[in-house]
């Protein structure tokens, strides 16, 4: 490990995120057999839907691959936020981390943030085992903004991870909520089929959520075929992009307030109650 | 009657055992909440690339096939409370009998599995219009029954063999999801490759997607007894290899002194 001083120069705040970051990844290499719980739903749920896709024409083989390949993001994500309390818990090392100076979230940002980094090569198996596997073909129309799209719907499933994490500080069945929450985030996300399939009553829902702006700006990146599936039909593609990704961003930026505010609320609760641990 | 103890013990402890990372409220969220959303997510799909007449068939697979979170992914997630809680060399160490302690430990998540199916065919009913009109009420429970119990045999193989490794609960993930591949959950056996499909039989949830499918239909317990008497057999068999699994593990843990971190 490196010593404090050879840690590149950055603001304090910063310093926290990257050795949270650091850490995890290290917890990772030491043990990589963890990605596959991570990876297994989406890599089945695309497998599934190819199946189904079989002999079928139209949009599905793309809605079939880009969504399995963002499911697998998602999956990292959300269950690295879960487990980043979870991990500390079983390491017996929670109590340290809460009575460090350092603010709870910016550690669990650094947790989230490697773990979406991840969720990056999670997609990129998922990608590669439905174009090799199932011989689905993927031209990338605008490349640079598909890149661009991709990085900010991460971040956008990691700040909304963090919302999560707040929750799971008081719980003690954190694993049972990453379970529980990983498809039902699938399903209002619209990731493997257009929203406008789902009950009208779950759109207000699905529209907060930045990923599913995110899906349908990496879906028009991908493919002049695809008509986007938000607000912004009969717009020129790029003007639907820019749209869409402008929306997930301020989403994002909520999601980072709410969260700040959550978690400073639940640490002062886990510290007055005392049921950190036990919680 | 000591054999009957220990079973029924190893039943009540081992169910209660995951009470200690999730608390009864969340266990009910969860059973309703995991049975809906794995149904409708693949209802959506079938949906969106089949349409409608695609329901009925992904409903009910996804029905019979939310059993497998009880029967497999808890049964398993006993062997990995196991090593994690370091009960392991406990358990080994009691003079009872291994076959009543092995097999009771997965039997109230049997009765678990048949309520999650229950409700996934209730939500099957009332929220994605499947027609039980026709369903013959005994061939189906009886399937449901069956297809249960098969699965904790099933479930008990894979957590028998999850002994020899550090971390079943890798296993408990690849074994639950992969059935939705193979068993015919949301796709008939037969669009899968010819090679692969051979692999499908080996899964008791084959047969009782199948079976299920038909007795909603309105086959009887006759049309459906070949199917469940192969899954029956099935069953057994994946139950006998998960405890010779346990009892070698046992030996060579003896053996070798290495229990928890084999």
């Amino acid at each position: 490990m490196k010593a404090e001083g050879d840690m590149p120069k950055m603001p304090q705040a910063l310093k926290v995120v990257y050795s949270a970051f650091r850490m995890a990844m290290l917890h990772w290499i030491a043990d990589p057999q963890w990605v596959i719980p991570n990876i297994i739903a989406p890599f089945v749920f695309t497998t599934v839907a190819l199946t189904l896709f079989k002999g079928s024409t139209g949009p599905f083989g793309l809605y079939a691959i880009l969504g399995g390949g963002i499911m697998g993001m998602w999956g990292n994500t959300l269950y690295s936020s879960g487990f980043a309390i979870e991990f500390e818990k079983w390491q017996g090392t929670l109590e340290e981390v809460m009575a460090a100076p350092s603010k709870l979230i910016l550690v669990i940002a650094g947790r989230s943030a490697s773990n979406a980094v991840f969720g990056l090569t999670n997609m990129a198996a998922v990608l590669l085992i439905a174009v090799l596997g199932f011989r689905v073909p993927l031209g990338i129309e605008n490349p640079l903004l598909f890149i661009v799209a991709l990085i900010l719907t991460l971040l956008s499933l990691s700040a909304l991870g963090l919302i999560f994490a707040s929750a799971f500080v008081l719980s003690r069945s954190a694993q049972a909520l990453t379970n529980g929450l990983e498809t039902p985030l699938y399903i209002i996300s619209g990731s493997m089929f257009p929203v406008a399939l789902l009950p009208f009553w779950i759109h207000p829902a699905a529209y907060i959520l930045g990923p599913t702006w995110g899906v349908d700006a990496i879906r028009l990146t991908a493919s002049q075929e695809y008509a986007s599936q938000t607000f912004w039909t009969g717009m020129g593609t790029n003007l639907a992009i820019i749209l869409d990704l402008a929306v997930m961003v301020l989403i994002t930026l909520a999601y980072v307030v709410i969260a700040t505010v959550l978690f400073k609320m639940v640490e002062k609760r886990a510290r007055i109650q005392g049921t950190l641990v036990e919680a | 009657m000591s054999r009957l103890r220990i079973f029924f013990s190893s039943a009540i402890f081992a169910f209660r055992a995951q009470f200690e990372w999730l608390n009864p409220t969340m266990w009910l969220t969860m059973k309703f909440v995991i049975s809906l959303s794995q149904m409708a997510f693949f209802v959506f799909v079938g949906l969106f690339i089949k349409g409608p007449s695609a329901i009925p068939f992904i409903a009910i697979g996804n029905a019979l096939q939310s059993v497998s979170w009880n029967t497999v992914f808890s049964i398993i997630n006993i062997t990995s409370n196991d090593k994690w809680g370091g009960t392991l060399s406990i358990l080994l160490a009691t003079p009872a009998g291994r076959l009543p302690i092995f097999i009771g430990r997965a039997m109230i998540h049997v009765l678990d599995g048949i309520l999650s199916v229950t409700i996934s065919l209730v939500f099957a009913s009332l929220l994605f219009g499947v027609n039980f009109g026709q369903a013959n009420a005994l061939a189906l429970t009886i399937t449901v029954l069956l297809t249960a119990f098969t699965m904790t045999g099933y479930g008990l193989l894979i957590g028998g063999f999850s002994f020899y490794f550090r971390d079943p609960l890798i296993f408990a993930n690849i074994f639950t999801f992969i059935l939705l591949i193979f068993c015919g959950v949301n796709f008939p056996v037969q669009d899968l490759p010819q090679p692969v499909q051979a692999v499908s039989y080996a899964f008791p949830l084959t047969y009782g997607v199948e079976a299920a499918r038909r007795a909603i239909d309105g086959g009887t317990l006759f049309d459906i007894s070949g199917l469940l008497g192969s899954q029956l057999l099935v069953g057994l068999v994946s139950m006998m290899l998960g405890y010779f699994f346990f009892r070698s593990f046992e030996r060579v843990a003896r053996k070798t002194g290495r229990i928890e971190a084999v």
